[in-house]
């Protein structure tokens, strides 16, 4: 069993990995960029990911994760180890990184000015960021947008986009030319992708952004664009709803998600046509945003 | 220097210069391991270190462990409160012991910054029935267990299994004496009844000396020290506030009366050796008769020495598993007597060789259901 170790240095963190599956390093390497894989002395988090123990090495295969020496998940069959190190990472940062507010949402930006999607899973959130990510917006964030505290000011935290079961069709079709993952089939979300962005996100992700909308995407097959502004207090309660770690921050992270409101313009958006919902943030909201 | 010898001088305040990123990083990933981050952030603010002279990097990780220790202070305080409200009717006794006590306790250095997984509870032992039974009704209910573990529980231990709310997810662990009674070593609990105290809000600790003696029984009778150097600085933080002459004397009194003055030479010792806190001659002269022999303190200083210094097991060498073996095995010898040892490591080791060829899940009962207790996963 040979481990190799590596260090992730995905701002505003950086990561330590030791893996002994090469299936994990295979996919680090085709979907983060080089300047992301280099060496650092000085990782905020250390993680594994390593083959079940006992007879599961060779019967059915399974992937382990650690934080250091927690072990937060149960094991994973082997095809789904590089999925179990995102996740893994999901789950450090939204349990340890308190000095942000942190929301379940995607962050994009264009022209200086970010929007911020907070969605449940199966709102069409992540497909909605693959194309936006490649028709000129910068990804900031898939899943977790760090807030700082007391601003709307978004850290960018620059990770591939994590895609489920007919999205990834859709996207192999949209984006031939991207970097995917390989297949982690029949997790709980079902079979899932990680697709990385393009060059021009992982260049920036370093430049913070000021989130001046916030749209809660949700995509019905039926339905063209229909978009309601939201009131401050159905915003309000919508975004709370989507923020990990808001009763940790306490009065912090209150008083970030009341400010973030109440400085945004709020929509919920129902579309089944990416094309024309981005028409609409570029050409109806973006202008008429200050920052 | 080793990264636990610079933890221990940067405990007292001392910020040595010229650290690189990478030591600071190392003495990060030590100090979470030890849940002493938090600990350590409140602990550096009291000596008068700014905080902000330190480099960013630790700056963000002590913030974001104040933030999460402020948070279980909170938690704990609405627990502690519910629980009052729930039991006292059931009890005449009810204590918060160890971390939970340390949080509830007014303004006790030892309860700032201090995180823990669960709270622990003393109750008079012929409560536990009715205890156990509003405990359920109100959500708290033991996880499954196999026979086996319910049978050691129930029989032997001085706890019933632990608790859990179904929604909160908070943990009790609901104890009736501070010793697992097979060990023969559980005192008569009435001596420490004699030695609580109540807080400002109204919730019954032991007194500092009472506190002293049970973390003391707590970390020496145990067969696994995964925080030592947490544990270590309780003692060390309690010696600190509230040693007086009526401190010593309570305590001295109490280990002998109860049977551990052995373990509280122990303690004394190691927060001397570690810490480098003073101990009152006087006190030492008091308990020489029952300072271990001079093998069995070298013996004893190989283990913990080791294992209650800040440290990982990244870190550790050989000579550190070793200490930890031998801290298994004793810990096991002192808990339990020779039948009964090896009836349990028989069962134990069984399960363990079926790990080792199943994996370790082939215990689990059923598929987890990941949806419930996973962040970003959903």
């Amino acid at each position: 069993m040979t481990f190799s170790q590596q260090f992730l240095s995905i701002p505003p963190f950086c990561f330590e990995l030791s893996t002994d599956v090469p299936l994990v390093s295979k996919n680090i390497r085709n979907i983060y960029p080089q300047s992301v894989i280099n060496s650092s002395d000085c990782p905020d988090y250390f993680f594994a990911v390593q083959y079940g123990n006992g007879l599961r090495r060779i019967i059915r295969p399974q992937a382990r994760f650690f934080s250091d020496q927690h072990e937060p998940f149960k094991p994973i069959s082997l095809d789904c180890s590089f999925a179990l190190l995102e996740w893994g990472m999901n789950w450090c940062i939204a349990t340890q990184e308190m000095r942000f507010v942190i929301v379940h949402a995607a962050v994009l930006e264009k022209d200086g000015k970010a929007i911020l999607f907070p969605a449940p899973p199966g709102s069409g959130k992540s497909t909605l960021t693959a194309w936006l990510a490649f028709h000129g917006w910068r990804l900031l964030s898939d899943e977790m947008a760090l807030l700082l505290p007391g601003s709307q000011t978004v850290v960018p935290f620059v990770r591939p986009i994590c895609l489920k079961n007919n999205s990834i069709t859709l996207a192999k079709s949209w984006f031939p030319d991207a970097r995917f993952s390989t297949i982690a089939r029949n997790t709980h979300k079902g079979d899932v992708v990680h697709l990385s962005p393009p060059a021009h996100s992982w260049e920036n992700n370093r430049v913070p952004a000021q989130v001046v909308a916030i749209v809660f995407p949700k995509y019905q097959q039926e339905q063209p664009l229909t978009v309601t502004q939201l009131n401050q207090a159905q915003a309000f309660s919508a975004l709370a709803e989507n923020a990990f770690n808001f009763s940790l921050g306490g009065q912090a992270g209150f008083e970030t998600i009341v400010k973030l409101v109440e400085k945004s313009q709020c929509y919920e958006a129902c579309y089944n046509d990416v094309a024309e919902l981005e028409e609409f943030l570029t050409q109806d909201v973006l202008p008429y945003a200050n920052i | 220097m080793p990264i636990s010898e610079l933890i221990v001088v940067i405990y007292h305040g001392i910020i040595p210069e010229h650290l690189t990123l990478s030591q600071w990083s190392q003495i990060v990933r030590v100090l979470r391991h030890q849940q002493c981050l938090a600990r350590l952030n409140w602990r550096l603010q009291q000596l008068g270190i700014d905080i902000k002279s330190l480099p960013q990097f630790v700056q963000n990780h002590l913030k974001n462990a104040e933030i999460i220790a402020n948070k279980q202070k909170h938690q704990v305080h609405y627990e502690a409160k519910e629980l009052l409200r729930l039991l006292q009717p059931y009890t005449a006794k009810l204590l918060f012991l160890k971390g939970a006590g340390y949080s509830l306790a007014n303004n006790a250095s030892v309860g700032h910054g201090r995180t823990y997984s669960d709270i622990d509870l003393l109750v008079d032992k012929a409560s536990l029935p009715d205890v156990e039974k509003e405990l359920a009704l109100n959500g708290f209910f033991a996880e499954d267990l196999d026979e086996y573990d319910q049978k050691y529980y129930r029989q032997w231990s001085h706890e019933i299994p632990p608790l859990r709310h179904g929604s909160r997810g908070t943990v009790l662990d609901v104890h009736h004496n501070l010793v697992p009674l097979i060990s023969g070593r559980a005192p008569d609990i009435n001596l420490f009844f004699a030695h609580t105290q109540t807080t400002e809000l109204g919730y019954t600790i032991f007194k500092p000396a009472a506190m002293f003696l049970h973390s003391t029984v707590h970390l020496f009778l145990n067969e696994e020290i995964k925080h030592g150097f947490r544990d270590l600085t309780d003692l060390g933080l309690l010696i600190e506030q509230y040693q007086s002459e009526e401190f010593w004397r309570e305590l001295v009194e109490l280990a002998i009366q109860s049977n551990f003055a052995r373990e509280l030479c122990l303690a004394l010792r190691y927060t001397n050796k570690i810490l480098g806190q003073d101990i009152p001659a006087s006190v030492q002269t008091l308990l020489l008769p029952y300072l271990p022999g001079k093998m069995a303190l070298r013996y004893l200083d190989f283990i913990f020495v080791r294992v209650l210094r800040p440290t990982h097991p990244v870190f550790s060498d050989r000579k550190d598993q070793l200490a930890q073996f031998l801290l298994m095995t004793r810990g096991h010898y002192l808990k339990m007597p020779m039948p009964i040892l090896l009836k349990h490591t028989f069962w134990k080791g069984y399960r363990n060789i079926a790990t080792t060829l199943l994996g370790s899940n082939f215990w689990d009962k059923a598929e987890p259901d990941n949806n419930k207790d996973v962040v970003g996963r959903q």
